[in-house]
């Protein structure tokens, strides 16, 4: 790892933003990876005499089930944690994906510029005339469902984000005299793409890539909320809520814990993009005297 | 300026179509990789295959992909936006139904987002390096991790069930009798036809579902205006506003906050497209009958006629916003005004 890497992982650490969100995603990874070993129900095991029950701390509410009960009286808590393997799954190849694809456009963008450039600036405009869910709706009604045709569709989606940033920043970094040597000095163009410009854009890229894994929290929570991703009768967040939001008046809870569950997801990718941010965009580091 | 943002919305206008052409194309392709057939899912179980073959023809879906696309296209310039299979009804009179329910949402929801978002931009920047700007900063990144769709269910489980001072399904009571249609958007007709009761019944129906869509805009306008004007009090012409000795309030108000404008505004744009994406769920959650709803029917029943209707609609809203939003910054940007 060069000293330059590593100074910019030592200040990103400093940053109470980068720092809370680690834990969060760190804590939550952890539960998904262990969840067939915490949780005290299996997601689907089904208790017809206990249904709807509240949370154990709340009048009514039974210490076997911490968190209560659906309708049809499965562990919320159980459901909640093998949830997160979805949640989390999707999250990181969903936004790897997008990033690969993403970048790969950008890069090809910048480097080549002419009718290239022109090519791809024009598929991003097509792109950008819809609104992300509802081409999410459409690729999923062509693909048919599924939480992998959920990644797909996430990844054919919001490489786009991925693209514009990273265009307009590689192609300053094409006008740059150390590019302009690595020509010189006979560098291939792949060569001159992989290590010019991409370590260039790369600060840039995992602020992108972690605010993007947030995104497919959330795209992914829609898509089992409408019935499109995972089979009706898996645990995820977005089904949990669809189930529970018939029965949302007698008890709430079936709703309230997966939107928390979606929320400390969203949060913890998010402060990590939003530190990242903060600590690696050089011209904030110079208005703060940092640089 | 008036022939400047016209000039401008002639060239957007023209660029749209090239992009409506491949978007129309683009979803018609996908939805032609379809694995299920959407005819024998709106057949009853007793049909017979000559049933399905004569419905098939009905709908134009024994002819090849171009073939059909080009028919679609032909009848879409006339106006003719074709038959719902599932509705077995006119898509063009379901979206003239649902059309003005949605921007009737948009429109709020940019509304009450853009108020808030300014409103909460100024008081973070005038609490600068204080702790009010800390908190709500520290705010904005939590109530950005909830998408709309979850501060729809939220709303509902606050003010529509713990503390049910709003209502929150579909856009009139159950016990209202609809105004005469004369525009399709409900709070002008019944204000054109003096219905204050119908008003009054579709401004409650309204307020959850566009909060629902603000509070998802809110705390990138705020973000977004506090920075610019973080920058813009930077100026040199503030300086001098401030060594003429003009209080603090109008240099905000009359020098800064108009400069710093600029960003705020883009960002609208951009966001106020993605909202159209949120009313989707938004209108679905609230029983709202927008184009949203429509949308999810017609995914669930495999309505491609539907689908692809709706899709187009969405588009031009989404093109429609940029272009509004491009002549507002013309008029607040006047360096824009001789190029």
């Amino acid at each position: 790892m060069s000293p330059r890497a590593r100074a910019a992982i030592g200040r990103s650490l400093e940053s109470p933003r980068v720092v809370t969100g680690g834990v969060i995603i760190l804590a939550m990874t952890m539960i998904a990876l262990l969840a067939p070993l915490i949780a005290p129900h299996s997601p689907q095991e089904q208790d017809l005499i206990n249904t709807l029950l509240p949370p154990m701390w709340s009048p009514g509410g039974d210490a076997a089930y911490p968190l209560g009960t659906d309708t049809l009286g499965r562990c919320i808590l159980s459901r909640l944690l093998f949830g997160a393997r979805i949640a989390l799954y999707v999250a990181f190849v969903a936004a790897t994906g997008a990033m690969l694809l993403g970048a790969a456009m950008a890069l090809a963008a910048a480097y080549c510029g002419g009718w290239v450039d022109w090519i791809i600036c024009r598929l991003v405009d097509i792109w950008m005339a819809f609104p992300p869910v509802v081409l999410a709706l459409i690729l999923l009604v062509g693909m048919g469902s599924g939480v992998n045709k959920v990644v797909l569709a996430i990844i054919l989606i919001d490489w786009t984000r991925f693209c514009r940033v990273i265009r307009s920043e590689a192609m300053v970094v094409m006008t740059r005299d150390y590019v302009a040597a690595a020509r010189l000095a006979g560098f291939t163009h792949l060569q001159i793409i992989l290590k010019e410009l991409l370590p260039a854009v790369s600060p840039l890229l995992i602020t992108l890539l972690s605010l993007e894994m947030g995104i497919a929290v959330i795209v992914e929570a829609i898509m089992s909320f409408v019935g499109l991703s995972v089979e009706p009768d898996v645990a995820a967040w977005g089904v949990m809520i669809a189930d529970a939001r018939q029965t949302m008046m007698q008890a709430p809870s079936g709703v309230v814990f997966p939107v928390l569950a979606i929320f400390l997801a969203v949060l913890g990718f998010n402060l990590i993009g939003d530190g990242l941010r903060r600590t690696s965009d050089t011209r904030l580091l110079v208005s703060r005297g940092a640089a | 300026m008036i022939r400047i943002a016209t000039q401008l919305l002639l060239r957007r206008l023209l660029l749209a179509i090239p992009i409506l052409l491949c978007v129309s194309a683009l979803v018609f392709i996908i939805l032609r990789l379809l694995p299920a057939d959407p005819i024998a899912m709106s057949l009853p179980p007793g049909a017979t295959p000559d049933d399905v073959e004569r419905l098939k023809r009905d709908f134009g879906l024994d002819r090849s992909i171009p073939e059909q696309y080009v028919i679609w296209l032909g009848k879409l310039l006339s106006g003719d936006f074709g038959t719902s299979i599932f509705f077995r009804r006119g898509v063009g009179e379901l979206l003239a139904k649902a059309l003005p329910a949605t921007i009737e949402l948009v429109a709020t929801g940019l509304l009450l987002g853009v108020a808030l978002g300014v409103a909460g931009g100024l008081a973070m920047f005038a609490g600068r390096d204080t702790a009010v700007e800390q908190s709500l900063d520290l705010s904005t990144t939590g109530l950005m991790a909830i998408p709309e769709f979850l501060w729809a269910l939220l709303l509902i489980l606050l003010l529509g069930v713990a503390f049910p001072i709003l209502p929150f399904i579909g856009r009139l009571s159950p016990d209202t009798p609809l105004p005469p249609s004369i525009t399709g958007f409900l709070i002008l007709d019944s204000l054109l036809s003096g219905r204050w009761d119908a008003f009054r019944s579709a401004v409650t129906h309204l307020i959850l579902p566009s909060l629902a869509l603000a509070i998802g805009l809110a705390p990138l306008v705020m973000r977004v205006l506090r920075s610019s004007l973080l920058e813009t009090i930077l100026e040199d012409y503030i300086t001098q506003a401030r060594l003429r000795g003009v209080s603090e309030r109008a240099i905000l108000v009359r020098h800064a906050l108009k400069n710093a404008a600029l960003p705020t505004i883009s960002l609208i744009g951009v966001q106020g497209g993605f909202m159209f994406g949120g009313t989707v769920l938004v209108e679905m959650i609230f029983a709202y009958p927008g184009l949203g709803n429509l949308m999810v029917d017609a995914v669930r029943n495999h309505d491609l006629p539907v689908i692809q209707a709706v899709a187009l609609i969405y588009c031009v809203l989404v093109l429609a916003i940029n272009a509004i939003v491009d002549v507002a910054y013309l008029s607040a940007n006047p360096r824009l005004r001789f190029a």
